[in-house]
C-alpha cells in the first residue's frame, strides 16, 4: 500500500517535472540547441517563488515570478549566443555558472529557504496530494500546457522557430530572423523551467541552491524516453511523449530506490543510470523496431523516426546539419549524390550544409522496413 | 531592379590564403532579366550570389534592389525581395517539417510572423494548387515530411517555395548540379516555366554551357572575380557552346598574361 501511494507521488512529481521536460524539448529538439541553463534557471525559479511567498505574496504571483525569472536566465544564454557568438553549450554553461551567484543573491545568501509553514499553492489541497484526484488535476494542467505549445508551434511564428532549428540557412533565406527566434525559444523554455522550479519549491516545501543539479539530464531522459515510445512524427505525440517520459523517469527512480541494497543517497547514480539506459536503448535497432511494431501509427507512416537529436552534448550541435541522415536518404531515394556526374561541392562552400560536424546519431541502425521507394 | 556597383570581396585578406573572390563587379539588371552565369571553379559565381543575398558582406561597393541600397542589410531582411535555390537539394527545405509547413514558411516571406495559424484551410488550398503545377503529385502528400522526398522532388519544392511568392529577384546557384541528368532536366524545365510565368528577375549559376545558352536572355562569363564577357539579348540567341569555349580560352590566356604582368 505504501508502495502504491508512493508511486502516485512519483507520478505527481513526474507530471510537475513534465513542464521542465517540455522546456528541454523546445530547446534540444525544436531548436536543436544544447541548452544546459536549465540546472540554474530551475533554482532561479524556485528561489524567486520562495522569496515571494515568504514575503507574503500569493502563490500564483510567486509561480508567475518564478517563470519570468527563468525566462530572464534563458535570455542571458540567448544573448551570449546571438550577440556574443558563443557556442550554445558553452554559453549555457557560462550562464549556469553565473546564475549560481545570482540565485544565492535572490535567496539573500541562504542556501535553503523553507516554505513548510508558509501558505503555498498546495496548502489548500495538502491532504489530497498523493491521491488519484491530485494526479488527475496535475495531468489536466500538463495537458493544458501541451495544448498551448501545440497551438504555438503551428503558428506562423512557431513554424519559423521550427525552421530555425531544422535548417537555419533555409530559414534565413526566407526572412526568418534566426537570432530572434532562438532568443524567444530559449526564454520560453527556461520560463517553463523556472515555472517548474517555482511549483516544485512549493510542492517540496523548500527551495534549495543545489536543487537543480542534474535536472537537464532528467529533462533529456524524459524527452528521449517519451519520443522513443510515442515517436516524433506527430507533434502532439512528441509532446505527450515528453510528459509521459517524465512520469516514467520519476517512477523508475522511485522504484529503484525501493530496491533493498539501494540507499537514498544513491539517487544521483540511479538518475545517471536511467539516462544511460534510455540513451542506449533508444539507439538500439531491436528495441526501436520492436516499438515500431507495437505502434500502429508507425506502420502507417513511411518514415523511420529521425532521431537525429539523440543529444550528444559533446558534439557541435550548433552547427548540426538540418538534413536527414545519409542512411535515411539512401533508403528512400533512388537518387544517389555520388552517382551524379556533376560537381557536387562548391568551392566557396559558405552556404553548403556542413557534411562534417554532424552529431553522432543513430544513422546506421535506423529501421528502414516498410519504406516506399520514392522518386520523381 | 538590381544594381551592383564596383563590388569587391576578398577572403582571408592579408594571409597566405588570400583570395580575391570579386574584383570590381558592375552589373545592372532590368525587371524580367534572366541572366545565366558561367565560369570555372573559383571564378566568384557563388560568391556573387551570396553577396547579393547578403550571406557574405562585401568589402567595397554598393548593392541596390529597386533603387533601395541594401548593402548593409542582413540576409533575413533582404530575403523580403530575394529568393534562393541552393545547389544542395537539402539546403532549401526543412526536412523534419511537412511539405505544407515548409510552404507556409515560404508564404510568410517578407511578412511579420505572428500567432496566426501557419496552416489554414485557405492556405492549404493555395498550397495544393501551387504543388499541382509541379506535376509531381506532391499535392496529395502535403502532410509528409520533406526529408522523405528524393533530391529532385526536394529541389522542385525548393524552387516552388522560392518563386511562388513572386520575389523581386530569384537566385539559382547550380540548383541542378546535384541531380542526375533526367531530374536536372525536369527541374530546369520547371525553372524556365516558373520564371516565364511570373516574369521573375533571375540569376542562374551553372556549369552546363548548353543550359546557360538555352535559358535566360543574358549571359555573364566570370573569371577570377571579374565579369570577363557578357552576351545581351541580341547576341545570346546566336551564340553556341563552341563560341563560349573559344571566348573562355582566350579570356583565360589574356588574364593569366595580365596576372603575370602585374
Amino acid at each position: 500500500m505504501a508502495l502504491f501511494s508512493g508511486s502516485l507521488s512519483a507520478v505527481e512529481q513526474g507530471l510537475i517535472y513534465a513542464l521542465l521536460a517540455l522546456g528541454v524539448f523546445l530547446t534540444f529538439r525544436i531548436l536543436n540547441f544544447a541548452d544546459l541553463t536549465v540546472d540554474a534557471t530551475f533554482v532561479t525559479g524556485a528561489a524567486t517563488a520562495a522569496v515571494f511567498i515568504t514575503n507574503g505574496h500569493s502563490p500564483a504571483l510567486a509561480v508567475l515570478a518564478g517563470g519570468i525569472a527563468g525566462a530572464l536566465g534563458g535570455l542571458i544564454t540567448a544573448l551570449l549566443h546571438t550577440v556574443g557568438k558563443i557556442d550554445p553549450l558553452l554559453a549555457s554553461i557560462l550562464t549556469m555558472l553565473g546564475l549560481y551567484s545570482v540565485n544565492l543573491r535572490i535567496m539573500s545568501g541562504r542556501g535553503n529557504i523553507s516554505l513548510i509553514r508558509a501558505d503555498t499553492m498546495f496548502t489548500p489541497v495538502r491532504e489530497h496530494l498523493g491521491t488519484w484526484a491530485s494526479v488527475g488535476l496535475m495531468a489536466l494542467g500538463v495537458a493544458g500546457v501541451i495544448v498551448i505549445l501545440l497551438w504555438f508551434l503551428r503558428t506562423d511564428f512557431g513554424l519559423a522557430i521550427r525552421a530555425t532549428g531544422d535548417n537555419p540557412g533555409m530559414a534565413s533565406s526566407f526572412g526568418v530572423p534566426n537570432n530572434f527566434t532562438k532568443t524567444v525559444t530559449l526564454m520560453l523554455a527556461n520560463g517553463l523551467v523556472g515555472l517548474t522550479g517555482a511549483i516544485v519549491a512549493q510542492y517540496q516545501g523548500f527551495a534549495d541552491i543545489g536543487g537543480g543539479t542534474g535536472l537537464i539530464l532528467a529533462g533529456l531522459a524524459s524527452v528521449i524516453l517519451g519520443n522513443a515510445i510515442l515517436g516524433t512524427r506527430f507533434m502532439v505525440l512528441a509532446l505527450v511523449g515528453v510528459a509521459l517520459g517524465s512520469v516514467i523517469y520519476r517512477l523508475a527512480i522511485f522504484l529503484a530506490l525501493k530496491l533493498p541494497f539501494v540507499q537514498t543517497t544513491d539517487m544521483k547514480i540511479i538518475s545517471a543510470g536511467i539516462v544511460v539506459v534510455a540513451l542506449v536503448l533508444s539507439q538500439s535497432t531491436t528495441v526501436r523496431s520492436g516499438l515500431a511494431k507495437l505502434s500502429l501509427w508507425r506502420n502507417k507512416s513511411n518514415l523511420p523516426e529521425p532521431m537525429t537529436m539523440v543529444p550528444n552534448p559533446f558534439s557541435p550541435l550548433a552547427s548540426s546539419d538540418a538534413v536527414l541522415t545519409e542512411a535515411e536518404i539512401r533508403s528512400h531515394n533512388e537518387f544517389e549524390p555520388g552517382q551524379s556526374t556533376a560537381r557536387t561541392t562548391s568551392s566557396t562552400a559558405v552556404l553548403d550544409p556542413p557534411e562534417t560536424g554532424r552529431p553522432q546519431s543513430t544513422d546506421t541502425d535506423r529501421p528502414s522496413a516498410g519504406t516506399a521507394k520514392e522518386e520523381i | 531592379m538590381l544594381s551592383l556597383t564596383d563590388i569587391h570581396k576578398t577572403f582571408f585578406a592579408g594571409t597566405v590564403n588570400q583570395r580575391l573572390a570579386l574584383q570590381g563587379i558592375n552589373l545592372e539588371l532590368e525587371a524580367g532579366d534572366f541572366v545565366t552565369i558561367i565560369g570555372s571553379n573559383g571564378a566568384g559565381k557563388s560568391t556573387l550570389l551570396n553577396v547579393i543575398a547578403g550571406t557574405i558582406p562585401v568589402d567595397q561597393g554598393q548593392i541596390r534592389i529597386r533603387d533601395r541600397v541594401v548593402t548593409k542589410l542582413p540576409e533575413h531582411r533582404r530575403a523580403t525581395g530575394i529568393a534562393r535555390v541552393f545547389q544542395d537539394p537539402q539546403a532549401g527545405t526543412s526536412p523534419h517539417m511537412t511539405i505544407e509547413e515548409n510552404l507556409s514558411v515560404a508564404l510568410t516571406r517578407g511578412r511579420r510572423r505572428w500567432l496566426r495559424p501557419g496552416i489554414s484551410r485557405s492556405r492549404r488550398q493555395r498550397f495544393r494548387e501551387e504543388l499541382a503545377t509541379l506535376g509531381l503529385g506532391l499535392e496529395n502528400r502535403m502532410g509528409h515530411r520533406v526529408g522523405l522526398l528524393s533530391g529532385g522532388q526536394r529541389q522542385a519544392v525548393s524552387l516552388l517555395m522560392a518563386s511562388f511568392t513572386r520575389p523581386d529577384i530569384l537566385l539559382l546557384d547550380e540548383h541542378t548540379a546535384a541531380l542526375d541528368p533526367e531530374r536536372a532536366e525536369l527541374v530546369l524545365t520547371l525553372t524556365q516555366r516558373v520564371i516565364a510565368e511570373s516574369g521573375l528577375t533571375a540569376l542562374m549559376v551553372t556549369h552546363n554551357m548548353e543550359h546557360a545558352l538555352r535559358l535566360g536572355n543574358r549571359l555573364l562569363m566570370m573569371h577570377e572575380g571579374r565579369i570577363i564577357h557578357q552576351l545581351g539579348p541580341a547576341e545570346k540567341p546566336e551564340a553556341t557552346v563552341d563560341d563560349l569555349l573559344g571566348l573562355f580560352t582566350s579570356a583565360k590566356g589574356m588574364l593569366s598574361d595580365r596576372t603575370l604582368l602585374n
